[in-house]
């Protein structure tokens, strides 16, 4: 075959733009604290993204409470004493009365039904099947009491008023770090959006608390626990933290989202909803004047609150490997994960840009792993710098009948490779190319612009938006060396094996050149896909070949080629039957 | 004059004749609807504006944007992987993939993606069911270099070996998972049940029928679709009109147009209604509720999408999200969808997830909110809610030099009636609650629907702990089970 020479020496003439483009929204601080990034942008008329974030996650939680800062954003859309309700004063007296049985039937679960489960009478403590009689008439006096209040409960109100003026994508998500709340709406009503924002973060009432919990249940049924490997990968995320808070997920465990109240929730919001907590973005078709007006007179209402408290844990150092195998419903594959750098660590640039050269159609992996070795099938690797702590990820899924502990040697041999030889001149330029190039597609659309900014401020600061894409054109090949010996070492190593399982239920087809090694198996499936087309003559002059050849192949090649005589023959013999 | 309107008033006095007040100390309306919105206009564009001829006939629409030193061309072709050759499946699918990472006629495959990577163009090229396209986004600065490797891998595709061979591999690895998951059987089943398998809207490719491919079958499939005589371009970005023109005939000459594709056949196939169920050993139940639908341009069309976006389609302000999730919290996920189709009629299904116990009642209360929304006429405010959203989210249809782009694009291959955009709000306007009755009452019919789920039956058979509903309340207790299928052969699995 071929290479062409004449399209890389046209490659090295090029010209492309020197710098990274810049992002530069105005910042306006109001007096309470809350800080607004504010960037005007003609490109798509007649609609503003806006969205604020709360500098707070999963990470600010502790044991019994996991998963409250998303059970929270999903309070936020039940409404204020105005929003949401007909009747707030009845609304809330139900709310009230609620909360009492709820309270019993919170503590009958924590003390008698654990107790039972503790001595073993009972499987599940907090499964309605296990309740007391005693139990049930609390459920059905809360079933009334919700019965009543939804005369005066308007659902979905929040919504609906968004949503008959325009605005549209009205949401919000919850990560480890952050939650962030989200919309669009036309140019015309950024006072709406001012309206309702600041309404809620002034008086935000948690109504259909406990029915809301029961979707969050869905949400995590759904998920985590009906994907093929979702509750592996939660698994594998709690092994592989040790200390630090990000160990449980951010939908919570099942036990804490049971026995959440709406004190703990009422606690949360004041304790890391305050404006000085806060950071509004709002990117498109708006003018500064407008603005700045709207946010002085909604936001500014707004009473500042105590600073909240810090994240004191950090992650522990690993002292050894640790693996885990699961066998599920999934194809093979491997993870290995080391611990890295938080968000803004001077390493950080050059980690990436060593992902970035792994990584891609024309990256390490794919090239070697995927391509040469024939192991993989998908092959990449993740750098996921979080607030405090960070990680480097290698995750690949294996080409039939490779085992997954063979991909992961080869993930070493690759990382081997990357820590003894620097890497080329060109392929540090192509990956400073891209870098630039998406400089300018991250401007494309305002919404996702709104929250890089919204989510580079909440971690850390939004300048890092024009600060990391200055890093990464300046790493050069020493800084990957450097990085790749120092943040790789096995005993910080955490593997995830993940094998097929053999189901009951039958999904026990398997590909006929399974059996095949990587190299044969090819040979194989490329002869197959000639097969039917070729001259019978040419067939029969294919097996004599091979038979005289098959003695002598090597042994992973001659049973390959014992099924590629066996095919041919089928081939002829059809083909006689049809004369 | 309304308390509104008074309000409305004391708000534009204070503004006109209270020189000392400041923007800060202007009152803050007791609720939203007080405020006051200046009017917004907008008028959707005309695509005759952008319209140009290329000396070949070819269509592009051209719309510059120097914003951004960036260019975007999107090309569409018509036909799909609906061309497919029986026993092919997963022909056209290839022949996409392989256009793009299979090389072209000057530069091997490794050449071409680095040469790409460096560059920083992102090229693509997919093939669709109904349709195929070939993009590439890059920089102005080196648009010479991009697009003419892109032209180049588009008349002229290698097609090379090994890249065939890996694809091919790739293909099957990713077959063997089309059991792993729940959602992906239903949506399998779904397509199967109210298609027909044999329909392209349902036919899965085999280990078979891709091994069976062959770089001649590639050659054809590229031959017949990727040509100029099925192609509307358009571009977007940092360009001059004139120069991308001249570009463009420069790009496409001397290649050979083929015929324009027909259109995809329409599906005969026609269901049992009732319920079906495949095992699989999930925590919750994956539902689908529906049946066919209705073609992109029926005369109902709008006033069908304002009738879903009351019963499931709009979010938390529809009904069956408000019902089985807001008030029951039994699920995460769950309303409706109304899938025009733009050759032969669409679908219409409801959604749901929901764990094992509770399926039947979400199932129930879903159907019950379909024949409410038939036999009773929708409240004005509900009515007014679902068609203000789409008359106020209208300009956002046209957000963007791109989606304005690929829908001039999309309606120069199937246009709409005359004036379709300029007249749509006001269509949108004049539907009343008795246009919603009548289009749910002659389009959504509950006794000729499927419900197909996908989970554990034992579990969900009996229904909720407290015996509001069971799954033997539907279709008189009548249950088909659908088998597995060999995600390799897509026969069925034996018990």
């Amino acid at each position: 075959m071929l290479r062409s020479c004449t399209l890389v020496l046209l490659l090295l003439g090029l010209t492309l733009p020197l710098a990274a483009q810049q992002v530069a929204p105005e910042v306006y601080t109001l007096e309470n604290g809350m800080k607004f990034l504010l960037l005007p942008r003609d490109t798509q008329p007649n609609v503003i993204a806006v969205g604020w974030a709360a500098r707070v996650g999963s990470v600010n939680e502790r044991p019994g409470i996991t998963g409250i800062s998303h059970f929270f954003e999903h309070m936020m859309f039940k409404g204020t004493t105005t929003i949401g309700t007909s009747d707030a004063d009845r609304d809330g007296m139900y709310i009230r009365e609620q909360e009492t049985v709820r309270s019993k039937l919170r503590a009958t679960h924590l003390d008698q039904q654990y107790e039972r489960w503790k001595r073993g009478e009972i499987a599940d403590p907090w499964d309605q099947a296990n309740d007391t009689p005693e139990m049930s008439d609390m459920r059905a006096r809360l079933r009334e009491i919700q019965e009543s209040q939804k005369k005066v409960i308007r659902k979905n109100e929040f919504d609906e008023i968004y949503t008959r003026l325009g605005a549209s994508g009205t949401n919000a998500f919850t990560s480890h770090d952050l939650t962030f709340y989200i919309n669009n709406v036309p140019s015309n009503k950024l006072e709406l959006w001012a309206w309702m924002e600041s309404d809620r973060l002034q008086d935000s009432v948690f109504r259909e608390f406990y029915q809301e919990r029961d979707v969050v249940h869905e949400e995590r049924r759904m998920r985590t626990e009906s994907t093929p490997t979702g509750i592996y990968q939660e698994q594998f995320d709690a092994m592989f933290w040790q200390s630090s808070p990000y160990s449980w997920p951010v939908i919570g465990w099942t036990t804490d989202l049971n026995s959440y109240t709406r004190e703990q929730a009422q606690d949360y919001f004041e304790t890391y909803y305050s404006p000085n907590n806060l950071v509004g973005v709002i990117v498109g078709d708006f003018d500064f004047d407008e603005a700045y007006s709207l946010i002085d007179r909604y936001f500014g209402r707004l009473e500042r609150g105590e600073e909240p408290p810090r994240v004191v844990t950090l992650e522990m150092p690993q002292l050894a490997e640790k693996r885990m195998n699961v066998e599920c419903d999934c194809p093979p594959q491997v993870e290995v994960r080391y611990h890295a750098v938080p968000f803004g660590h001077r390493d950080e640039p050059a980690l990436e840009v060593m992902a970035e050269i792994l990584n891609g159609v024309t990256g390490r992996l794919r090239k070697s792993l995927i391509e040469e070795q024939r192991l993989a099938t998908s092959a990449r690797v993740i750098v996921d710098s979080r607030k405090y702590a960070g990680s480097v990820g290698f995750s690949g899924e294996c080409q039939a009948g490779v085992d997954p502990e063979k991909l992961e040697e080869a993930w070493y041999g690759e990382l081997e490779k990357i820590q003894s030889e620097p890497v080329s001149e060109r392929e540090l330029q192509k990956i400073k190319n891209q870098v630039l190039a998406s400089s300018y597609r991250r401007l494309a659309d305002n919404f996702s612009l709104m929250i890089q900014l919204g989510y580079y401020e909440a971690l850390g600061d939004w300048e890092y938006i024009n600060e990391f894409a200055r890093q990464l054109t300046e790493v050069t090949s020493e800084d990957i060396q450097r990085v790749a010996g120092s943040y790789f070492d096995p005993s910080d190593r955490n593997v995830g094996i993940y094998r097929r399982k053999a189901s009951g239920g039958g999904v026990a087809a398997t590909d006929p050149l399974e059996r095949f090694a990587p190299e044969p198996r090819a040979m194989v499936r490329q002869y197959l896909t000639f097969l039917p087309q070729m001259p019978l003559e040419q067939v029969e002059e294919m097996v004599r070949k091979m038979e005289s050849q098959v003695a002598e192949a090597p042994p992973d090649f001659k049973i390959a080629i014992e099924f590629m005589i066996e095919k041919s023959r089928e081939r002829l013999s059809a083909a006689e039957e049809e004369n | 004059m309304t308390a509104l309107e008074v309000k409305k008033l004391l708000i534009l006095l204070v503004l006109c004749f209270s020189p000392v007040v400041t923007a800060d100390d202007l009152p803050i309306p007791s609720r939203p609807e007080e405020l006051v919105f200046e009017e917004l206009t907008f008028q959707p564009p005309n695509s005759a504006d952008f319209r140009h001829l290329l000396d070949n006939g070819v269509v592009v629409f051209l719309l510059p944007d120097h914003e951004l030193p960036l260019v975007d061309f999107s090309f569409r072709f018509t036909g799909g992987s609906y061309l497919d050759p029986t026993g092919k499946e997963g022909l056209g699918m290839l022949a996409g993939d392989l256009i793009r990472s299979g090389g072209s006629s000057s530069s091997d495959a490794e050449s071409l993606d680095e040469a790409f990577d460096f560059l920083a163009a992102n090229a693509g090229v997919s093939v669709g069911l109904n349709g195929s396209g070939a993009s590439l986004n890059c920089l102005a600065s080196n648009l010479e270099e991009s697009f003419t490797l892109f032209i180049e891998m588009l008349r002229d595709p290698r097609f090379q070996t090994d890249r065939f061979d890996l694809l091919k591999s790739e293909i099957i690895e990713a077959m063997k998972q089309r059991n792993d998951s729940g959602d992906e059987i239903l949506d399998r089943e779904w397509k199967a049940l109210i298609f027909g398998r044999d329909h392209a809207e349902a036919r899965e490719q085999t280990l078979a029928s891709i091994e069976g491919i062959t770089d001649a079958d590639l050659r054809w499939f590229h031959k017949t679709v990727f040509n100029p005589g099925n192609v509307v371009i358009g571009v977007t970005g940092d360009f001059e009109i004139d120069t991308m023109k001249t570009r463009l005939e420069e790009a496409l000459d001397g290649w050979a147009a083929g015929n324009r594709c027909s259109a995809p056949p329409a599906p005969e196939a026609e269901f049992e209604p009732g319920v079906y169920h495949v095992e699989k050993d999930i925590p919750q139940g994956a539902i689908y509720i529906g049946a066919r639908g209705v073609v992109r341009d029926h005369p109902d069309g709008t006033t069908l999408r304002v009738m879903n976006r009351i019963l499931g389609g709009g979010g938390f302000t529809s009904r069956i999200t408000n019902k089985v999730r807001t008030e029951e919290g039994l699920a995460y996920s769950a309303g409706s969808a109304m899938i025009p189709g733009v050759h032969y009629p669409g679908e219409f299904r409801a959604y749901v997830q929901s764990k094992s116990r509770t399926v039947a009642l979400a199932s129930k209360l879903i159907l019950e909110e379909i024949s409410r929304i038939r036999e009773e006429p929708v409240s004005q405010e509900e009515l007014d809610i679902a068609k203000n959203s789409i008359i106020g989210t209208f300009p956002r249809i046209f957000e963007s030099k791109n989606t304005v782009r690929d829908l001039f694009v999309n309606e120069e291959r199937y246009p709409r009636a005359p004036g379709f955009w300029k007249t749509y709000r006001d269509r949108v306007k004049v539907i009343t609650p008795e246009d919603v009755q009548r289009v749910a009452r002659e389009h959504l019919d509950p006794a000729r629907m499927a419900i197909v789920i996908v989970g554990v039956w034992s579990e969900i058979a009996p229904g909720d702990l407290e015996g509001r509903a069971k799954m033997s309340d539907f279709f008189g207790g009548k249950v088909t089970e659908l088998p597995l299928r060999d995600p390799l052969t897509q026969e069925p699995i034996g018990p």
